[in-house]
């Protein structure tokens, strides 16, 4: 026996325990009765093993042992019992039991495809998907664990049909762009609302200034360890996530966490370490070839040599060796869970540690966990949801910033070395190679004096308490808190000669940031009628939440030595702010679901929010949803259709959701600060519009859920049309009047796709001697389309290239740029058109992931492919690295491909030092094909045998190896194209300016339960 | 009963909480109507006027940058492409900087319109608080009108604030005569009012004469420019700064030279970008835009202009009048410099040629440039030495292109096409104000 598991065991298990001992005792009630049983499969006699038994209407239930037999501890009287476990039909049977007596019930359970039997998270309840109506689709918790990625975000690319997942950059530990069923909003948020058990988490990005980078944004959702999930459910089309109204428009994902079952304190393990290195590298030139083209280049327009051939290439320094490294990731959790039937607990810690794969970046997060189920009475029982994570990221600054690593690494040329003879970065202060006059800062010196690291604590955690009427009314009550704290600090030396920071001698910048959110919540559930008849479930209650967010900011520039790298050394306080703000929304919502005979489902909704932040004419909105189903295979008249061909559910679905998420007192007309000198003033700042409203989507969904072959095929399929309204744009008003914009709702945005996902139980396990196959894919296709804009006016993005916008009839973040005609034989000049071209869509045709998982006997071999079809990037590192030659940046290889004498025919202008080529134009020259496969993930696990360790108490052993992003197939040219280096802009899609390279990782782990 | 009753109590609970929770106010904003209210409100928001002026889409950047990028004294060396049209003279009506300058000038127009309707209403403020404050709201009305004029030629004329978004209907645009009709009419009302003040950073009695000189002078009356030019370097007890360089200096000291000029701050909305934009990367700058070779060469080696406005990084050259990377300096509006060659060239148009040779060779020997002597010249030599002259002054500070303009050469000295001569009106603005006309080649 390990000596050191069980003094965890005993001490975790005290701690947890204690407060509610006292109480347990006091709430077990003297007259119990007892049921048994065994619980075996209709077809092969088996038993199950595992299968959930719930006397229905209490908090009453038991789990299976291996032998399918059970044990129930009910109150004397008659009975209902439900039994279920996936993979097969649930069951629900009476008994009658009397005081002290024991009565035996025993269930055939009939086998159905797994997934159709899985329980999703519906919100405010949940519900078997037998029972679902709309569109929603699971994920298991073990599919996002194991992945040697921050957040849970990231695991879930490729997971789920309708959620595209972008990375935006390979940073370790930051944002992640979601969108479920693609992108409607111009201007408010599209990421999805998150909802962890049973609480809508603050959605809208962490205010980080400090990082300029688009792209750089951590989601709140990235505090999250994947560990501790259950189960993520996301809603998709709008009547399922309708219930969640006004912040519902961009789907909603419900995450569960882990909780304890009744039984033995179970202690378990999961250890992992790994090794990243970047996945691929730029082609870029070496010193000989710069020197080459660059003179060349100046040649060509009558300009002087630039580099002596000779003596400027003599050494070539490959920057990206000089920055990247070799990064361990590594990750332990902890686990114990257990309790008796009326106190169950989960106890969980963990620490990941990712070192960055560029010089400068980590990531370290350590989480706690407590989930405590209390039954207090047989009536009464409470629940809390614990979690704690404190995030440590050391980011350097990347995407979109010129004083960047990466960006540093592939602007500047390789005649440059890394460090001088006496050890010093080189700069520009250096005399060599010849033409000095304009490089970057080095980006090694950037990697060793620069700083920008964020701390973040984050509580998330709730208290629900139920109170059971009786077995058809419970009353469930729920507070909870979401409060975040992020510190950032910024240092840029003034060591790092070239940059901005070396003209100021240093410059520090520190942020605060806390935003807290408070939910109080309650409503009454309502379960009535019988399953085999007629059944209805009615849901109704309301909330209120509270946001209050409150930050501080300050930067300092001039310091009188670099060993002084904060804001209070600095010689000139150059900017500050200091802001809370807050916004309330009070809610009530009400859901009827009526089945009959499990084969007519109906389901109705409707949702009201009151924001603070809509105007005083639209102060409340209502989102109505229904949805039906039908199990047609169940019809008598289909005959022995479920026998033969499988269970089959059509299901339609009409909602109405909202989007919210735009600035607080967007609606009031307002003066702000705006000082001269010392002399504190005041100015004009917004315009009012006192009818500002939510975004509206109204959206049907037709879907079909088939499992033919006795549920070893399970497929699930919706079309779906999204139509949203009412876009919250600056709508552009007369310069003139002293105001050019405000906010309205004005526009109009089209989704419409097609899912569809499958799973196969190829070879089922437990039969031909311990093998078994699975394979589970799925696809997506989105039509994204502007339909409608203020006077039709296209809205641009961001990026002051303005090669991005919105505009009628294209989709969102359609590139608007010259067209690229090729180059003249006869000059070697680019020709373009006369006049800027809707030049390509950021967004895929399709995409999606192609799992497959084959076991035989202990070992399993899991393989796991994304793809991405049709997206357009823009390659922006072009307009300085395949530029002709009028920047000093180091060059693409391709470049060299160039023109260089009448008659070649190339698709590369001739060098060009001082532009006359046009090379530098931006046009759609630099876009380029998006389009991806990507083995992102293939592990051997290998399953200790029990005998073994069974003795040392440890049981399901696990030790694997696995390699994600080993392979990426793509045309593009820049490290991935699964990037958006304007993470954050709804318009500005599909960049890439110098975004930090995604990972390969090879992961070793071991994972036990004692 | 009681489990009965809780249920319908917790919801009354929520029933009873409407609404308050969703009215929020915000704590760093004010609503508008409670905005000014008082004087120490009005004082700031004169303030708050100033700093639209200082901002970067004003003198911050753009004015002073476009000025001189349109014209043959600077290029574009960036990556944006509103800069790169603007320096080739093919500016398309989506121009996002041409858009930043109409909308920052008519904001600041706005912030004017808002004071000057409050002096209007409100009667809790004394009436010499009043006439200031309201002659300085005067005063940046017409400095604004007047740059606008010189870019975009006829211009709508907003004289008061509005709340109604569908505003644009009733916009059209106003004959260039019409718009310094107005500006001559708001400088007398600020002459009227203006307490005579010594104060650079804000307008003063000296600054609204100099801008009279200034506005007289592109309208070519030059009896009036002279005269306005004369008083402002007689009356007003100004002077030429020792050296050029004392101008502008990273620290923006005051000269005695100075009339009107903004201040800028640490803060970050109160930087200006000149010194940012122009520098090179080298040393710290973003490059967006450089002196041409000509300007380069039009100096004289021993000019101490060219010395100070023009450096290198290596090989690259660079404009290196501003001089603070942090944009702290104070950016000249008005300054004595650019009235004398004012008067100067109104002298020269008025027949007096010795008189505007002594005045030109004020700022020519400062600069330890060579005199020139009037001699056998023929007026004409003379005004076009003096415009030589006032190219090579006021470089980099946004004069050129109006001066070009002006005198109508913009076509021949940068071989566009005359109707590239104004600037085109923003199509977005066009857009929602279906009585602005488009100006003529665009």
């Amino acid at each position: 026996m390990s000596f050191p598991s069980s003094i965890w065991k005993f001490t975790l298990a005290a701690c947890v325990a204690a407060p509610f001992a006292q109480a347990n005792a006091q709430g077990t009630p003297a007259n119990v009765a007892i049921v048994r049983g065994t619980v075996t499969d209709s077809a092969t006699h088996a038993p199950v093993g595992g299968a959930q038994i719930i006397a229905v209407g209490t908090t009453r239930g038991a789990l299976t042992d291996t032998v399918g037999a059970y044990t129930l501890r009910v109150s004397p009287g008659t009975v209902s019992l439900r039994v279920q476990r996936i993979g097969y039909a649930p069951s629900q049977r009476t008994v009658t039991a009397t005081l002290d007596g024991t009565a035996t019930l025993d269930f055939n359970l009939r086998a159905i495809s797994t997934v159709l039997s899985e329980v999703v998270v519906t919100g405010y309840g949940t519900q078997n998907r037998a029972q679902v109506t709309g569109a929603v689709t699971t994920v298991a918790g073990q599919d996002v664990q194991d992945q040697p990625v921050a957040g849970i975000d990231a695991a879930l690319q490729g997971k789920a049909a309708g959620v595209q997942v972008s990375q935006n950059s390979g940073e370790p530990g930051t944002g992640i762009s979601v969108r479920i069923r693609g992108a409607a909003s111009l201007s408010a948020s599209n990421q999805p609302l998150y909802v962890v058990d049973g609480v809508p988490i603050a959605n809208d990005p962490l205010a980080q200034q400090l990082s300029p980078a688009g792209s750089e944004v951590p989601t709140a959702i990235t505090g999250l360890d994947p560990n501790e999930i259950e189960s993520i459910t996301v809603l998709k089309d709008a009547a399922s996530a309708a219930i969640y109204g006004s912040r519902a428009s961009n789907g909603v994902v419900m995450i569960t966490t882990k909780r304890g079952q009744a039984g033995k304190a179970r202690f378990n393990i999961d250890l992992s370490t790994g090794i990243q290195n970047a996945a691929t590298k730029l082609k870029l030139m070496n010193a000989t070839q710069y020197v080459t083209y660059m003179n060349e280049g100046a040649v060509n327009d009558g300009e002087g040599i630039q580099f002596l051939a000779g003596v400027d290439d003599a050494t070539s320094t490959d920057w990206q060796d000089a920055i990247f490294r070799n990064g361990p990731v590594q990750n332990l959790h902890l686990g114990l869970s257990g309790g008796t039937e009326s106190l169950r607990y989960n106890v969980e810690g963990s620490f990941f540690k990712q070192t960055g794969i560029v010089i400068g970046s980590a990531y370290n997060r350590a989480n706690a966990r407590v989930n405590v189920d209390y039954d207090a009475t047989a009536k009464f029982r409470l629940k809390t949801s614990i979690g704690l994570a404190r995030e440590n990221n050391d980011r350097i600054e990347g995407n979109n910033s010129d004083n960047g690593i990466v960006t540093n690494a592939i602007g500047q040329p390789a005649v440059y070395h890394v460090r001088n003879p006496d050890g010093t970065f080189t700069s520009t202060a250096d005399t060599t190679p010849s033409n000095n006059s304009e490089v970057y800062s080095n980006p090694v010196a950037i990697g060793t004096y620069d700083r920008l690291p964020s701390v973040t604590d984050h509580i998330l955690g709730n208290v629900e308490g139920n109170y059971l009427f009786n077995s058809h009314l419970t009353l469930t009550g729920t507070a909870g808190a979401d409060i975040l704290h992020d510190h950032e600090d910024q240092w840029r030396s003034p060591l790092v000669v070239g940059n901005y920071a070396y003209g100021v001698h240093g410059v520090a910048q520190t942020t605060f940031d806390n935003t807290n959110h408070y939910l109080l919540q309650s409503y009454l559930t309502y379960q009535g009628g019988s399953e085999d008849a007629s059944s209805l479930t009615v849901v109704g209650g309301g909330s209120i939440e509270y946001n209050h967010e409150a930050s501080s900011y300050l930067r300092g520039e001039g310091f009188s030595s670099p060993q002084f790298q904060y804001v209070g050394s600095a010689a000139n306080l150059v900017g500050y702010d200091g802001i809370p703000t807050d916004n309330n929304l009070e809610s009530f919502f009400g859901r009827a679901n009526y089945s009959y005979k499990n084969r007519y489902l109906l389901q109705g909704s409707l949702r009201a929010d009151g924001s603070s932040r809509f105007g005083v004419n639209n102060r409340w909105g209502y989102f109505p949803a229904v949805s039906a189903g039908w199990v047609l295979s169940d019809e008598s008249f289909m005959g022995d259709f479920t026998n033969h061909f499988g269970q089959l559910k059509l299901r339609g679905s009409l909602g109405k959701t909202g989007n919210q998420s735009i600035p607080n007192f967007a609606s009031i007309a307002t003066y702000g600060s705006g000082s001269y000198g010392t002399t504190p003033g005041i100015a004009p700042l917004a315009f009012a519009n006192p009818n500002l409203k939510w975004e509206s989507t109204t959206e049907w969904d037709a879907g079909i859920d088939y499992a033919p072959f006795h549920g070893r095929l399970t497929i699930i399929a919706d079309y779906y049309h999204k139509s949203t309204s009412d876009l919250l744009t600056r709508r552009q008003l007369p310069c003139t009047i002293g105001y050019c914009s405000f906010y309205d709702n004005i526009g109009n945005v089209l989704n419409r796709g097609f899912e569809f996902g499958l799973n196969s139980e190829n070879v089922r396990p437990g039969l031909n001697n311990g093998f078994a196959w699975n394979t589970d894919f799925n696809i997506s296709f989105n039509h994204n389309e502007v339909t409608k804009l203020n006077a039709d006016q296209p809205v641009s993005g961001n990026n002051y290239r303005d090669i991005s916008r919105a505009v009628v009839g294209q989709p969102i973040g359609e590139f608007y740029v010259l067209h690229f005609k090729g180059v003249d034989p006869a000059t070697g000049d680019a020709i373009y058109s006369d006049t800027r071209i809707n030049a390509g869509s950021p967004q895929p045709k399709f995409w999606g992931g192609l799992g497959n998982t084959i076991s035989y006997k202990s070992f399993s071999l899991r393989g796991f492919l994304e793809f991405s079809q049709g997206a357009k990037v823009f390659n922006l590192m072009r307009i300085f690295a395949d530029d002709g030659g009028y920047a000093y940046d180091n060059k693409f290889t391709y470049a060299l491909n160039r023109w260089q004498h009448p008659g070649d025919i190339t698709n590369e202008p001739r060098a060009s030092f001082d532009g006359t080529s046009g090379a530098r134009t931006i046009s759609d020259r630099f876009i380029e094909d998006g389009s991806y496969l990507r083995i992102q993930e293939i592990t051997l696990s290998y399953k200790l045998p029990g005998g073994l360790f069974a003795m040392r108490g440890l049981t399901n052993a696990r030790v694997y190896v696995s390699g994600h992003n080993l392979h990426n197939f793509t045309k593009y040219t820049g490290y991935d194209p699964d990037v958006n280096s304007n993470g954050t802009s709804n318009i500005d899609l599909g960049t890439d300016y110098y975004a930090y390279p995604r990972a390969r990782t090879f992961t070793l782990g071991i994972s036990g339960e004692f | 009963m009681r489990n009965r009753l809780l249920m319908p109590a917790i919801l009354l609970g929520f029933a009873a909480a409407c609404n308050g929770p969703l009215d929020v106010t915000s704590k760093n904003t004010i609503p508008t109507p409670n905005a000014i209210t008082d004087s120490s409100s009005a004082r700031a928001a004169v303030a708050g006027m100033y700093h639209g002026l200082q901002s970067l889409d004003s003198y911050g950047e753009t004015i002073p940058e476009v000025g001189d990028l349109s014209s043959d004294n600077a290029e574009f060396s960036g990556t944006s492409t509103s800069y790169g049209e603007i320096d080739d003279n093919q500016i398309s009506t989506f121009n996002t900087a041409v858009l930043s300058q109409w909308a920052q000038s008519y904001d600041n127009i706005n912030r004017a319109n808002s004071i000057l309707d409050k002096m209007g209403s409100l009667t809790n403020i004394a009436d010499d608080t009043k006439a200031q404050l309201s002659a300085e709201a005067y005063f940046v009305r017409a400095l604004m009108y007047h740059d606008l004029v010189k870019y975009f030629g006829d211009v709508p004329i907003i004289l008061h604030p509005t709340t109604d978004p569908n505003a644009g209907s009733s916009i059209t645009r106003a004959p260039v005569s019409a718009v310094y009709d107005r500006i001559l009419e708001d400088l007398d009302s600020a002459s009227a009012r203006m307490a005579d003040s010594s104060s650079t950073t804000t307008a003063s009695a000296g600054a609204v004469r100099a801008l009279r000189a200034r506005v007289l002078f592109y309208r070519d009356d030059y009896v009036g420019a002279e005269a306005e030019a004369h008083a402002v370097e007689d009356d007003f007890g100004y002077d030429l700064a020792p050296n050029y360089s004392d101008l502008f200096t990273a620290s923006g000291n005051s000269t005695p030279e100075d009339i009107f000029k903004l201040i800028a701050g640490v803060k970050a909305d109160q930087q200006s970008y000149l010194s940012y934009d122009y520098f090179a990367k080298a040393v710290g700058g973003t490059y967006l835009l450089r002196p041409t070779r000509d300007l380069l060469n039009a100096y004289e080696a021993q000019d101490l202009r060219g010395q100070w406005n023009i450096s290198f990084a290596g090989s690259r050259r660079y404009g290196s009048k501003y001089r603070s990377i942090t944009g702290t300096e104070n950016f000249p509006v008005l300054r004595l410099g650019e009235i004398i060659l004012i008067r100067a060239e109104a002298l020269a148009r008025n027949g007096h040629l010795p008189e505007a040779v002594a005045e030109m060779n004020k700022t020519q020997a400062r600069a330890n440039a060579t005199l020139f002597v009037l001699g056998s010249h023929t007026a004409q030599d003379v005004i076009d030495a003096i415009v030589a002259e006032r190219r090579l002054e006021l470089a980099l500070e946004g004069d050129r292109w109006p001066d070009l303009v002006r005198l109508g050469t913009a076509a021949t000295v940068l071989g566009i096409d005359p109707t590239q001569t104004l600037y085109p009106i923003p199509q977005s603005e066009i857009d929602v104000t279906p009585g602005l006309t488009q100006n003529p080649g665009y």
